[in-house]
């Protein structure tokens, strides 16, 4: 076949293809932003007959309310609560990944446990919560279980170590120490850390048994933080009943108890998923090979199949962690004082709604995408290379 | 693909057009849409134009607008709000019916007053299982209907949490908020909100369980926990009050009065505080009976209750204003609802004016009529259809043990003092 | 580790064996097992004495209509009855007619609609949604929903012996587009004619969470399909805003965007346009549904061998053609598990809408009938949550176990 030469004619603009996609790709854009100015327009003009200010000028006004559990004067500025407010989303978000990962593992490896009863039993767990919506859980958390379950404060439970009641549950909490003695004792323990870390290298070598530094080194700054506190002469203090509060230790907030126990709750039905589908993926082979190696059951999930059933679990479980984050959002309808309810009530007390709930959505958009990048980090790390 | 994408678009859009066409209950945003086309299209179209340039983003068309509240001249409504929302897009259909639209004109084409309120506040609004909202402030509701429309019943009661209802009341989604609101002045600037006359004068107080060892507010000390509703003059008032005694509280705030009620139910609350009719209407139905609650002497705040209407539009303000103060005025006249029949003879010319009714003049008799928009029989409907400001507090109130107090009229003792309709 | 060897088959000996190898398989495991079978045995005993013993249904009982329709007027509940019923007669109808057409292109083999193992299957596949429907129905106050039920019941049964005679006659191009047309129509048909007595906005319970879910999955799929497809663009803008929206949603929480919704979006649109609250949460479900949507068929989009637009590019598609003809639909195919999950997911958080923006459905009813005159201050809420979390569960579980017959019969495999 005769090719047909080629043309030394330039194709007309309205068929020169990458003429036309900036063409298409400038009118996508000038309809983006005449959207976006109507809607800012709006905005622009309906804030002006409401008399709204449209900046952030509202944080500098007086909060007036007081955070549950918190010592911020009702008098602080409107910035203060919304730091308050993020270090408690912090704080319920930490606390929730961490036991939500726990309990999440121990479900997964139990459903898929020879013992046909341990198995039923995470398999109802699991079915039953992750089908039911978090809101249920949270509003149950408060209403069922601080309202219903916890005694009031003269019956509360008083188990020596823990006291219990709807008005909180106490635990021991350390007394004294201030930030600049903290660090310093963090900074020794972190001194003496690194020293068994490399002790226990060094007999690694010479005895050919596993280092296991980060075990050692880690036990080792627990044990260092708590011997120096001590030395140093602080002390820890135990609850007890004192009236109508708790004296001693430190209250955990009964808004954040609920919410806690639904988010670890929900979310640990979710992992249990995650970890069961990712046990399921490791190659059997590897489970048998361990168990000609005359490993023991637990040596096998230890060892053998727990560290690459991770690999595969990362992404998801990250996913999850995000999840965990975005739902504590949900302490806003039972009163635990997260980002949310914050903004909400600032609000409700005459700040712009605008701004405000705007300048929340950047910081948990920050929250999300730096825990992304983190959960990224990992995987990167973790991830197999492939030939 | 192409194809795809474009059948795609279209449904999308027609799937929002079709279910945003629709929700407005039975097409009423359409009746109002044709309303304001039609008065606004007249009055603005010329003004528009002109004004647009100059007055666009001029802060002092605003503040004229905002602050003029019973001095505002209402023949610079029309253009001031014209040039406001003369935005640059210069989509004239849109813009006219944003803001200097008549809220009047658009409640009477609507024929009902959307009054925002809240649905479990007893002896102030309570829905019962018959659907009827029944309360001090529901009654409000219906004497502006009933003055607005001649219609008491003409009330769409909008339930409102406290979170939202100054939202509510913002994005026009009700005409008036009935809800037991405390007028401040942050309320008045930063929520779009312009307070009427205060229909309760009301304070904070505090209240305990009865068989509890607080016998006065100076026993709750010590980390003691007191309950108040979120988002409300209240948590505010409360951490002053304990500051200016110098007492220990830990304030606890709920976002709702059942999920407060539950928690002092279950203990955790050792004091509620809230306002003091609140707390005797709260008192008034309590599962275990009024006297398991004791509420202390004392009110620590100035809670003065009023209805509210969104800022800009100084006609809507005014009528509701006399609407709300109509009861007031009929029972400084002596006017209730049983007797408001037998005055067609009366030579009282306050009476008169107010009823409605003729009034003989030196050449001709005539009707009082000030030109704010409302019929000229408003007051007679009010009373007849709901009565004085007397019946209304004995009915709601008075079943609830609260006395008139400062809520009395001003020549029996007490502070309500309406204008004089004349 | 041994396992105990019987030469016998004799009733016994098989339940020994069996409680052998699955629960005393060592010390250790025995200890295990009783334990674990002390603490079954507490829940299971609280749960039933909860049920059947100190639990007061009677709050149920009176509120039934509030939990599952809302605020809806009495008078006017005919008009759902109506719908209901049709919805189930159009439902076996599309039953009828897909069967009939699978039989006709030969991928199932023909068998008698109501044999006794289709009927088993079908009691195995729904018999958690039957049992949860006849509680409900239990707890009604009134014969209407038991009429409801049964015509609805009839309704389906008559759709499904008529569909076939429809499905199995050959339509041309003009009378198929006709049927589809028709099918699709109905469903927003019978939606007008509730609206028209009741506006949307007074809708509320159970009815409104499966509306508002289904309404913004369906109102979804268009865009999300857009902004996976625009993510993958090679056009850079587009590409940037595709990959900022989605972003930027999935990192908010959806609460919050319910919350900013209620306050904020009458900032943005002119009062004529206003949307209701129950407008506003679908427009957030959707666009927030969208970005998730998108992710999902971007899996999707990756998931198909690239060797398959090459084959359309050989055979003179244009990349539109290739795309929408041959790519997305094996895209969107391979990922249905994911979607199906992401309406599941979605169906769940209809639930926040109430918290968030004070729509009055089924959670928000449950949490506040308990304040009622009748029911106060007696601790209700335990049942109205029970009788809630029961409802919401039903559903969620009856389409995730559809869901996995999906992917078995697709042959959708895990990674």
């Amino acid at each position: 076949m005769v090719s047909a030469p080629v043309s030394a004619t330039r194709v007309p603009i309205w068929r020169n293809v990458r003429v036309l996609q900036w063409i298409f790709q400038l009118l996508v854009l000038l309809f983006a932003v005449l959207v976006l100015a109507w809607l800012w327009g709006n905005y622009q003009t309906n804030s002006e007959r409401l008399n709204i200010p449209t900046d952030l000028g509202y944080l500098d006004n007086p909060a007036a309310f007081e955070i549950t559990g918190n010592s911020m004067s009702q008098n602080a500025p409107v910035r203060t609560a919304l730091y308050e407010g993020f270090l408690n989303t912090l704080r319920i978000s930490v606390a929730g990944i961490i036991a939500a990962t726990l309990l999440g593992t121990i479900v997964g490896i139990a459903r898929l446990s020879q013992n046909w009863l341990v198995s039923k039993i995470a398999t109802v767990y699991v079915e039953a919560v992750r089908n039911v919506p978090l809101a249920i859980f949270v509003v149950a958390g408060l209403s069922a279980i601080v309202f219903g379950v916890l005694p009031n404060i003269q019956e509360a439970w008083d188990l020596g170590f823990l006291v219990a009641s709807n008005r909180g549950i106490a635990v021991p909490w350390f007394e004294g120490g201030t930030g600049g003695g903290l660090l310093l004792l963090g900074l020794a323990a972190a001194a003496v850390a690194w020293g068994v870390a490399r002790w226990r290298r060094s007999v690694s070598e010479r005895t050919g048994e596993p280092p296991r530094s980060g075990l050692f080194a880690g036990g080792a700054f627990v044990v260092a933080m708590i011997v120096g506190w001590f030395a140093l002469g602080y002390s820890a203090t135990l609850p007890n009943v004192d009236g109508r509060r708790t004296a001693g230790g430190i209250r955990v907030d009964p808004s954040f108890f609920a919410l806690f126990f639904a988010l670890v709750v929900y979310t640990a039905s979710h992992i249990a998923e995650i970890v069961r589908g990712s046990i399921q993926s490791v190659p059997k082979g590897q489970g048998e090979a361990a168990s000609a190696l005359a490993l023991s059951g637990f040596q096998r999930m230890i060892n053998v199949i727990l560290p690459q059933a991770f690999r595969v679990a990362i992404p998801p479980l990250g996913n999850q962690y995000l999840n965990l984050i975005k739902n504590s959002s949900l302490g806003a309808a039972i009163g635990y004082y997260d980002l949310t309810l914050v903004t909400q009530t600032t609000v409700g007390n005459g700040s712009p709604a605008i701004p405000a709930f705007a300048l929340t959505m950047v910081i948990y958009i920050g929250i999300s995408l730096f825990t992304s990048v983190f959960v990224n980090i990992a995987n990167r790390r973790l991830a197999l290379v492939e030939r | 693909m192409r194809t795809l994408l474009l059948r795609a678009v279209l449904l999308f859009f027609i799937g929002v057009f079709a279910i945003s066409c629709t929700s407005d209950g039975d097409g009423e945003s359409a009746v109002t849409d044709d309303t304001d086309d039609s008065a606004d299209d007249a009055t603005d179209d010329g003004s528009d134009d002109a004004t647009d340039d100059s007055s666009d983003d001029s802060s002092d068309d605003d503040s004229t607008d905002d602050s003029g509240d019973t001095t505002a001249d209402d023949s610079a409504e029309p253009t001031d709000d014209g040039g406001d929302d003369g935005d640059d897009e210069g989509d004239d259909d849109v813009t006219e019916v944003q803001s200097g639209d008549s809220k009047l004109a658009a409640v009477q084409s609507a024929g009902v007053v959307r009054c925002g309120t809240r649905d479990a506040l007893p002896a102030f609004a309570v829905l019962t299982e018959d659907g009827d909202h029944v309360g001090f402030d529901a009654d409000f509701c219906r004497v502006i209907a009933a003055a607005v429309l001649g219609d008491a019943e003409a009330v769409e009661f909008v339930d409102l949490e406290t979170a939202d209802r100054f939202t509510a009341l913002q994005s026009d989604e009700v005409d008036v908020l009935v809800r037991n609101t405390t007028w401040t002045a942050g309320r008045d600037g930063g929520e779009g909100a312009t307070f009427l006359q205060p229909n309760f004068y009301d304070g904070q107080g505090m209240m305990v369980a009865s068989d509890s060892e607080f016998g006065a507010i100076e026993d709750l000390d010590d980390g003691a926990i007191i309950c108040v509703a979120q988002g409300t003059t209240t948590e505010g008032n409360a951490a002053s009050e304990a500051a200016r005694l110098g007492l220990d509280w830990e304030i606890r705030g709920f976002e709702d009065v059942p999920l407060l009620q539950e928690a002092f139910v279950a203990g955790q609350c050792d004091g509620w505080s809230s306002d003091s009719s609140q707390l005797a209407g709260i008192r008034s139905d309590f599962p275990d009976g009024p006297d398991a609650l004791t509420i202390f002497e004392g009110v620590f705040s100035k809670e003065p209750l009023a209805p509210a209407v969104a800022d800009g539009d100084t006609e809507w303000a005014q009528v509701v204003n006399w609407a709300v103060s109509a009861p007031i005025i009929a029972e400084e006249l002596g006017i209730d609802s049983s007797n408001v029949d037998s005055f067609a003879d009366t030579d009282d010319v306050n009476i008169q004016r107010f009823l409605g009714l003729e009034i003989e003049g030196d050449e001709e008799t005539a009707v009082l009529d000030p030109g704010l928009g409302l019929p000229t029989d408003f007051g007679a409907q009010v009373v007849s259809q709901v009565g004085n400001y007397a019946e209304i507090f004995d009915e709601h109130l008075g079943s609830i043990g609260l006395e008139r107090g400062v809520n009395a009229l001003w020549n029996e003792g007490g502070i309500m003092y309406a204008p004089p309709y004349r | 580790m041994t396992v105990p060897v019987t030469g016998k088959s004799g009733s016994g000996a098989g339940a020994v064996t069996w409680l052998r190898r699955n629960l005393f398989r060592s010390p250790l495991d025995s200890v295990i097992t009783i334990i674990s079978a002390v603490i079954a045995a507490w829940v299971v005993y609280k749960t039933v004495n909860f049920i059947f013993v100190t639990g007061r249904w009677e709050i149920i009982r009176r509120n039934e209509k509030l939990l599952m329709l809302g605020r809806f007027p009495e008078v006017h509940v005919l008009r759902w009855s109506i719908t209901a019923v049709t919805l189930a007669g159009w439902g076996g109808l599309i039953a009828g007619i897909l069967r009939a057409r699978q039989i006709a292109s030969g991928s199932i083999v023909p068998d008698a609609p109501f044999s006794a193992r289709r009927l088993g299957d079908l009691a195995a596949r729904f018999w958690i949604p039957a049992v949860v429907v006849l509680l409900t129905l239990g707890l009604a106050s009134s014969s209407g929903p038991w009429i409801t039920a049964v015509l609805a019941v009839v309704a389906a049964i008559a759709g499904r012996l008529i569909g076939p005679f429809i499905g199995r006659v050959k339509l041309g191009r003009g009378a198929n587009a006709t049927l589809y047309t028709f099918l699709a129509v109905l469903p927003v048909a019978l939606y007008f004619y509730v609206v028209d007595a009741v506006g949307f906005d007074d809708w509320g319970g159970f009815t409104l969470n499966l509306f508002l879910a289904v309404v913004s999955i369906i109102l979804c799929f268009p865009l999300g399909v857009m902004l996976a497809l625009g993510r993958r663009s090679k056009l850079p803008l587009v590409q940037l805003v595709s990959t900022a929206y989605v972003e930027l949603v999935r990192g908010a929480p959806l609460f919050v965007l319910l919350l900013l919704a209620n306050v904020a979006l009458q900032f943005f649109i002119p009062a004529s346009l206003a949307p209701s609250k129950a407008t506003r949460s679908i427009v957030v479900f959707t666009l927030f549904t969208a970005a998730y949507m998108a992710e999902i068929v971007r899996g999707g989009l990756q998931s198909v061998p690239t060797g398959q637009s090459e084959a359309a590019k050989a055979l003179g598609l244009s990349p539109a053609r290739q795309t929408g003809l041959v790519v997305l639909p094996q895209a969107l195919r391979n990922v249905i598990p994911a979607q199906i999950g992401q309406l599941i997911s979605l169906f769940k958080d209809t639930s926040l809408a109430g918290i968030a923006m004070g729509l009055f459905d089924v959670l928000n009813v449950a949490s506040a009938i308990p304040a009622q005159g009748d029911f106060r201050g007696q601790g209700l809420i335990g049942e109205t949550l029970a009788f809630t979390a029961l409802l919401f569960w039903a559903v969620s579980y009856t389409m995730s176990r559809e869901s996995q017959r999906l992917e078995k019969r697709l042959g959708v495999g895990t990674r």
